[in-house]
This record gives structure tokens, C-alpha cells and sequence, in this order.
């Protein structure tokens, strides 16, 4: 998955970003928490480690915001020896679902997208 | 790390402020891990927050967006508009700091501050020494801060105090939220003893009292500068000592006359009998008193009170008040 995403970074550089981003932000979250339960700042950092190093910081908090609120996310707060306490995220069962329906139609569309840069003749 | 606590409570007001209009519940849950991630991101790389992250109404406006705020939670309505208030003020105070920034030379008029902090960690020592000093002595607001009264014990307190605010002022963004604020708590207290104690300095300063308290009971006897002792007949007295009841000796005046009795240097001229300075004696019959009638002392009674005193030193003194008041005349009952 993160190959497409980097295909998708580089190719479209000079299109917004930003744009993109806002459409995919919300599986690509669902992604990252999909291996491990995180919090925000660690988060942020898997997905900029992925790739996506343009997400904005205040995006990834209003998403992760927005998706608890619809019900994928559950949250436990975790006392940290070092700082101040953590609240961390992870997938609940409706989360895992939305990814995996939200991951399928990425992939298809995905693969239009791809298949229709192809067709013009450009290399991914 | 170039980031200060400061600048990250700055930040998360800002955008706390860009975003009064929502909720206050839905406010504070958009925002409520804003402190924990500033705090990562200003331990990950130099550079100011807003280099890092942007104005903070872009962030706010970034997170509103990608939060797809528009629930509208509960919230009780006057506590929204002390908020909405809170946050205007917060804000007009920023705007305030930057624009007091430039007069002063610096970005912000919080930069300025911030530079000033070591000053006021030094200050509050003081003024915590001096906290100290009043509460044990009940005395008033001095200049030194003293122990049980000694200076030396209140300078010792004062360097004490002051590295320990020095101290504390670098560890503060390590303390805990209530730790904080009882150290916010402690501060106002000192800063209201500090103005008031500054305020009563002055008062004084100004009434001329600088602090100066009289020792003495009573001052009556404070002019007096030497003791004459008249006997019933009004006769001067010389030689004379006051103890008090406990047999201490009761020391008046001192000695502005040279005397010629001291002149073999017997130390301490506070320890010479009274009067000091007989030739001053106010009511002495300073010319020698016409020779009363005296049967059996001849003309001049020196040579024999001279050689008397160790024999009979009760009857000389009769011999000589008799003889002579001569001022010069040597006391012959030298037996202290």
C-alpha cells in the first residue's frame, strides 16, 4: 500500500498535495493503526515515515478527532514515565471494517488511475 | 531545544482562540493532546513552533477542517461566552505583546520577559529571605533579612533562598500541573509582601525613621553627659560610684574633660568614679570656701591627709572636707 502511496506523492507533486491528501487521509490513519495502537505524535510519524511526508499535524489530530467520533476508534490514555499521560488510539472492530471496505475501493481506484496513466503512456 | 513552555502555551492559546466559536466540549477535545504534541515536536528539531507548524490559525483552521467540525454538543451558555471571552482576551494580550515588541527591541514584548526571568528568580529569593525575616523577627521590611536577629545567619538565608529560586526556576517545566500552581500561588504572595513591603520602606524612608529603634527604656538620662554628687552639706562629692540594685555598675555620660588622674593610662576613662569632670561641676564652690573656722587642722592639711588614708581612711575624709574644697586637692580615699 505505501507503494502506491509513494507513486501517488511523487507523481502528482505538482497537482496539491494537500488535496490528495485530505481524500485518503482518513485510510491511511485507519492503516497505520491497523499494525499497532499509537498516539497522535506517533502517528504522525508513521505516516511521514510511510511516505506521507506532507501531512499536516493538525490534520492528522482532527482526523483521528473525526473518525473516534464516528465510532472506529477507541481510546485508552496511558501513563508515560517520562511527560505527561498519553492518549492513545487503536482500531475497534468498526474500524478494521471501514478499512478493509475503504482499502478495496482504494485499490480499485487505485488501479483505474493507474491503468489510465498507463494507457497515456506515462510511467508510474 | 530552542522551545520554550511559553511559547507552547502561546501557541495552544492561539489556537484554542481560533476556535471559540465551537463548543467548549468539542473545543477541548480537538485540543486536548495540542500541549503533548507541541512538546514532541519542539524536542524533535530546533526552530520555533511557527516555523515548524505554522500559525497557529492555520493549524486551527487545518484541524477544524480535518475534524469536519460542525457538531454542535451541548456546552452551558454562559460558560461558552466566559470562554469566548477568555480567549479574546488572550488574544488581545498577544497582540499587545507583539506590539510592544519593537519599542522595547525585541519580536515581542514576551521575548523581552522571558530574558528578565534569571533577574526575577533572584528577586524572589529575596524576597522570600526577606518573607522569612519578617514572619520570625515580627519586625518590619528591612533592607538585609536577618536570623534570630543576627545579619551574618540572614545573609546565609538570603544566598540559600536565592539559589534555591534559582534552582527552582530551571526545574518549573518539569513540575506537575498542581505543583505549578502552588509555585503560582507562592509567587503572588510574595509579590504582594514584596510591594507592600516596598511601599512601607518607603513610608518610612520618607518620615525619616529609617528603621532606627531607641534601645534605651527610657531616654531621660540620654543628655546626660557627667554625674555630680552633692553630700547634705552641698558639698561636692568626687570620687563617687552608682551601682544599681544588682550591683552593677550604672554608667552615665562620658568623659570630654582631660584628667590628670588618668593620665597614667588606667584604661577605659568610662571606669573613672563620678565626676568625670569636677572643674565643671555646676554647683561647686569653686573658689576655695574662706577657711571655716577649723581649730586643729593647721593651714595646709595635705602632708597629713596625705600620709592618712591607709591608717584611718573613715576620718580623712571629714579632714579634708573640712580643711579644703580646693578643687585640685587630691583624693586621698582612692580605694576602689
Amino acid at each position: 500500500m505505501s507503494l502506491h502511496y509513494f507513486a501517488l506523492h511523487t507523481s502528482v507533486q505538482c497537482v496539491d498535495t494537500t488535496q490528495l491528501l485530505k481524500g485518503v487521509l482518513d485510510l491511511a490513519v485507519l492503516a497505520v493503526l491497523r499494525e499497532e495502537d499509537g498516539y497522535g505524535y506517533d502517528i504522525l510519524r508513521r505516516l511521514r515515515e510511510a511516505g506521507l511526508e506532507e501531512v499536516g499535524d493538525a490534520s492528522v489530530y482532527g482526523t483521528l478527532r473525526r473518525l473516534f467520533a464516528a465510532g472506529l476508534l477507541t481510546t485508552y490514555v496511558v501513563p508515560s514515565e517520562a511527560g505527561p499521560h498519553r492518549k492513545y488510539y487503536s482500531l475497534n472492530a468498526a474500524g478494521r471494517d471501514q478499512l478493509t471496505r475503504s482499502g478495496k475501493l482504494w485499490r480499485s481506484f487505485a488501479t483505474t488511475m493507474d491503468a489510465l496513466l498507463d494507457d497515456r503512456g506515462m510511467a508510474a | 531545544m530552542t522551545v520554550t513552555e511559553q511559547e507552547i502555551t502561546d501557541y495552544v492559546a492561539r489556537v484554542r482562540a481560533a476556535l471559540a466559536d465551537l463548543p467548549p466540549a468539542y473545543r477541548d477535545e480537538l485540543t486536548e493532546d495540542l500541549p503533548e504534541h507541541l512538546a514532541e515536536v519542539a524536542a524533535e528539531a530546533d526552530g520555533t513552533l511557527v516555523e515548524r507548524l505554522g500559525e497557529p490559525e492555520a493549524y486551527a483552521a487545518e484541524l477544524r477542517s480535518a475534524a469536519g467540525a460542525a457538531a454542535t454538543t451541548g456546552g452551558r451558555r454562559a460558560d461558552r461566552r466566559f470562554r469566548a471571552t477568555a480567549d479574546r482576551f488572550r488574544a488581545r494580550l498577544h497582540r499587545w505583546d507583539v506590539q510592544l515588541g519593537p519599542p522595547l527591541g525585541y519580536a515581542s514584548a514576551g521575548e523581552f520577559l522571558r530574558l528578565l526571568r534569571p533577574a526575577w528568580w533572584m528577586l524572589r529569593g529575596y524576597l522570600a529571605a526577606m518573607l522569612v525575616t519578617v514572619l520570625t523577627t515580627g519586625g518590619t521590611f528591612g533592607l538585609l533579612p536577618s536570623l534570630n536577629g543576627s545579619t551574618l545567619a540572614g545573609l546565609v538565608l538570603l544566598a540559600g533562598s536565592v539559589l534555591a529560586s534559582i534552582w527552582l526556576g530551571h526545574h518549573t517545566p518539569g513540575l506537575s500541573r498542581p505543583k505549578r500552581r502552588l509555585l503560582r500561588v507562592g509567587t503572588a504572595v510574595l509579590v504582594v509582601f514584596g510591594l507592600a513591603g516596598v511601599v512601607d520602606m518607603d513610608g518610612r524612608a520618607r518620615s525619616g525613621d529609617f528603621g532606627y529603634e531607641q534601645i534605651s527604656i527610657d531616654g531621660r538620662y540620654d543628655h546626660v553627659r557627667d554625674v555630680f554628687v552633692y553630700d547634705s552639706a552641698g558639698r561636692l562629692v568626687e570620687n563617687a560610684r552608682l551601682f544599681d540594685q544588682n550591683g552593677d555598675p550604672i554608667r552615665l555620660g562620658y568623659p570630654d574633660c582631660l584628667d590628670e588622674r588618668d593620665l597614667n593610662g588606667s584604661g577605659n576613662p568610662l571606669l573613672r568614679p563620678y565626676p568625670y569632670c569636677p572643674q565643671q561641676a555646676p554647683y561647686a564652690p569653686r573658689p576655695p570656701a574662706a577657711t571655716p573656722p577649723a581649730p586643729n587642722v593647721p593651714p595646709l592639711p595635705e602632708p597629713t591627709t596625705a600620709a592618712s588614708p591607709a591608717a584611718t581612711p573613715t576620718a580623712t575624709p571629714a579632714a579634708t572636707a573640712t580643711g579644703t574644697l580646693a578643687p585640685a586637692q587630691p583624693s586621698p580615699t582612692r580605694t576602689g
